[in-house]
């Protein structure tokens, strides 16, 4: 019943032994510096406990973190190359120092593929060895007895008339059926049970691991974009019509999943009144999709939270807000603009939004207009404001331009905002408009008229082919972690010995290895109230099953033996 | 009786504090990186419309022997005739993907119109894709630029995704250099120039067919 293990002595006296490691790395002195190959092995084995020591891996995770801020800080050659030249024409000699440190090119430096390789070696490094530790120290047996058990933090003592070897036996067996782990020894028996930490320990290990692991995946592989779409119109999952687009490393444009996504009607609503008027109250996109080009469309009714996922992908519904439609014609009467024109939401409460028409070619000279548009259009001490964010009242209001809209050259524009730079104020009166109105700008130059309006989502398109095995390595994780936070590894130590005048001095002591929370007091007083009834009978002098059978008066054939009395 | 044993219980706590400490700055770092993202994706909605995928800027030459095939692209233009790219085969093809909007493509329209009329139709064909426009704009642009060719209206980047699987356009621009037996033999990321295409059309006409 008991299982007695026969590994390698252990010195009697307690210690945090079996579980410190992280103080080692740190500690280990520097090789002196001979040559030879055992000189090189102590360089490279020092070296290699540098690098998986936990301060090694804050600092390059301080590293990293650093190392992208230029990233954010200046234009990328992937994500805005005409920003680049134009930081090469305005800071030439700057730029060429940035540009040989890759600084236009962060993530695919040298230096930062550098940072992170060694983050990514340092800490599987730092995590395996200690997960092989603990694999070793999930499979220990119980310590030997301490000598002296009154020492311990939980100790009681009594005497019995069981001699010592019966007592223990029965002790270990008790044990053991508690499913404690139990060793023997000449006079003790220490017995340990919570090994469901060090299991804990591992899970959170492993998993930590393998959460690294499918981060990387996913970073390598996937694949982050951002889309505005008006409603009914169309797009397809491809580069170029995409706003931005964030791939991973090995992510080509012809890895993109084929998916196109309409957007059919979008609907917010809102509440009405109380305090929280003009609150959202709701969203809803019904959209229709098709998972490869000339598939079956599908509709789907895309909500905040509720992704739309097509071949892997997560399309996510990001934000919302109103495309007002407008006509231009030029001075030649040609329909130069005829569409609906995004504009950016500024403000949530009554969700006034600023955008700009460009129509560049128009002829004689290009327009521009810039303003803003209001759901909900309300007068306030002359001016004009949206008073709630449902298009109840949806009005225009926009300053018009002439001239050169300089979009033949330099660096790309925003096409929600206008340069103004080349272009002259048009001497139009300022007058909103309803939908239907006009503006007949001067000179000839040409009409504007505000034809509708239209709402728009801003779509999230995520790929991270990680992104399960990430989940499930951080429930594992987690697991693992309260596992090892819960349970708690203590440790039994009986100890019987001879006294005088043929009594058994029983010494119990009992240890806990963590300060987590309390509940061994209580567990170690039922078990050695359990031990010590065990060996009741024996302090009565009645004779037990704990006694060896005597010979009963009548000549009756004696009882086999107890069977549970043996100690092995 | 209630005193634990400290040195126990915090050796025993040593293992997991770090780790959790270390865990907990990873995933402060990967919130940091998710910020960074999230700010870009606040861009979005002002971004300037034109993404490209890292890398790809520039010109990208194919090997006569490692050319993708060219999908069969159809469609109807902005005038409202059909086109099939496959009634091209034989002469080379510049396929180029703009928008009215797009600053770099105002650039490189002149050189592209200009390349259009410089070569016969013998030679190379041109065709354009314009993504993401209203068609009065695009009709305007082609006026402003004298651009001769015909232009496919594509406003659900359709034309765009015959390509995935092959050399999808990585930007606006893109344009495509297509070889007579309907091939895609270069593929040139962002404003085109009138010297560097004008080469690249004549090398890939004078190849054997």
């Amino acid at each position: 019943m008991t299982r007695p293990r026969l590994d390698e002595p252990k010195p009697d006296e307690l210690q945090a032994d079996d579980l410190d490691v992280a103080g080692e790395a740190a500690t280990t002195a520097r090789p002196a510096s001979h040559l030879g190959i055992g000189g090189i092995l102590d360089w490279l084995r020092w070296g290699w406990r540098q690098l998986t020591s936990m301060r090694t891996a804050l600092i390059l995770l301080f590293l990293l973190a650093a190392g992208s801020v230029p990233g954010s800080l200046l234009p990328q050659d992937g994500t805005n190359p005409e920003g680049v030249q134009q930081y090469y024409l305005s800071h030439p000699l700057l730029a060429r120092v940035l540009g040989d440190l890759s600084l236009f090119n962060v993530f695919g430096a040298p230096w930062y593929a550098a940072i992170y390789l060694l983050l990514f070696v340092s800490l599987v490094g730092c995590v395996l060895p200690r997960t092989l530790h603990m694999v070793g120290s999930a499979r220990q047996p119980p310590p030997r007895a301490p000598r002296h058990l009154s020492r311990l933090p939980l100790a009681v003592s009594y005497a019995t008339t069981v001699d010592p070897e019966t007592a223990l036996g029965g002790v270990a067996a008790l044990l053991a059926r508690k499913r404690f782990r139990v060793r023997t020894g000449p006079g003790w028996v220490a017995a340990e049970k919570g090994y469901l930490r060090e299991a804990g320990n591992l899970l959170f290990h492993l998993a930590l691991v393998g959460m690294l692991v499918s981060i990387g995946m996913g970073g390598l592989f996937g694949y982050k974009a951002n889309r505005l779409l008006v409603e009914r119109t169309s797009f397809s999952n491809t580069v170029t019509a995409l706003d931005e687009f964030h791939p991973g490393r090995m992510v080509s444009p012809s890895d993109l999943q084929p998916f196109t996504v309409t957007l059919n009607r979008f609907r917010a609503s809102y509440v009405t009144s109380g305090p929280q008027a003009g609150q959202p109250a709701s969203f809803n996109a019904m959209i229709s999709y098709t998972s490869s080009p000339g598939g079956k469309q599908q509709t789907f009714s895309l909500d905040v939270n509720h992704p739309l996922v097509v071949d892997g992908v997560r399309v996510f519904l990001l934000g919302h807000g109103y495309a007002p439609t407008f006509r231009v014609t030029d001075g030649t009467g040609r329909v130069v603009f005829d569409g609906a024109v995004p504009f950016i939401p500024v403000e949530t409460s009554g969700l006034t939004s600023e955008g700009a028409i460009k129509v560049p070619d128009a002829d004689p000279q290009g327009l521009g207009f810039a303003g803003v548009f209001l759901p909900t259009a309300v007068d306030v001490n002359g001016q004009l404001e949206s008073a709630f964010p449902a298009p109840d009242d949806p009005v225009v209001s926009l300053v018009s331009y002439a001239g050169n809209l300089d979009m033949n050259s330099g660096p790309s524009q925003s096409v929600y905002s206008l340069d103004t730079a080349g272009l002259r104020e048009l001497p139009v009166a300022p007058r909103p408009l309803a939908v239907g109105q006009s503006i007949k700008l001067p000179n000839g130059l040409g009409t504007l008229t505000y034809t509708g309006y239209q709402q728009w989502i801003s779509l999230a398109i995520t790929y991270d082919p990680g992104q399960t095995a990430a989940l499930y390595s951080g429930v594992v994780l987690l697991a693992g972690l309260l596992l090892s936070f819960m349970v708690r590894r203590r440790r039994v130590f009986v100890r019987a010995a001879a006294g005088e005048a043929g009594q058994t001095t029983v010494d119990i002591g009992g240890l806990t290895r963590s300060d987590a929370a309390g509940g061994f007091e209580d567990e170690f007083a039922d078990l050695a109230a359990e031990i010590s009834g065990l060996h009741q009978g024996g302090q009565d002098s009645d004779p037990d099953e704990q006694d060896p059978p005597e010979q009963e008066p009548g000549g009756q054939s004696p009882e086999p033996p107890p069977s549970n009395t043996s100690g092995e | 009786m209630f005193r634990l044993s400290c040195s126990v219980g915090r050796g025993a706590r040593r293992v997991i504090g770090p780790t959790v400490g270390l865990l907990l700055v990873a995933a402060a770092a990967l919130g940091l990186a998710a910020c960074g993202g999230g700010a870009t994706a606040q861009q979005t909605a002002v971004g300037n419309g034109s993404s490209f995928v890292p890398g790809s800027y520039g010109t990208t030459v194919f090997g006569a022997g490692k050319r993708p095939v060219a999908p069969d692209v159809s469609g109807i233009t902005l005038t409202g005739s059909k086109f099939h790219l496959s009634a091209d085969r034989g002469t080379v093809v510049v396929m180029n993907f703009w928008g009215s909007w797009c600053t770099p493509c105002r650039q490189e329209a002149p050189a592209l119109a200009a390349l259009a009329r410089r070569f016969p139709p013998s030679v190379a064909r041109f065709v354009g894709v314009d993504i993401r426009d209203d068609p009065a704009s695009a009709e305007a642009f082609m006026r402003t630029f004298r651009v001769g060719y015909p232009s496919l209206n594509d406003p659900n980047d359709e034309v765009a995704l015959d390509f995935s699987g092959t050399v999808p356009p990585a930007g606006i621009p893109t344009t495509l250099v297509i070889d007579r037996s309907g091939r895609i033999a270069a593929r040139i990321v962002g404003a085109a120039s009138y010297d560097g295409l004008a080469a690249l059309i004549t090398q890939v006409s004078r190849e054997g067919s």
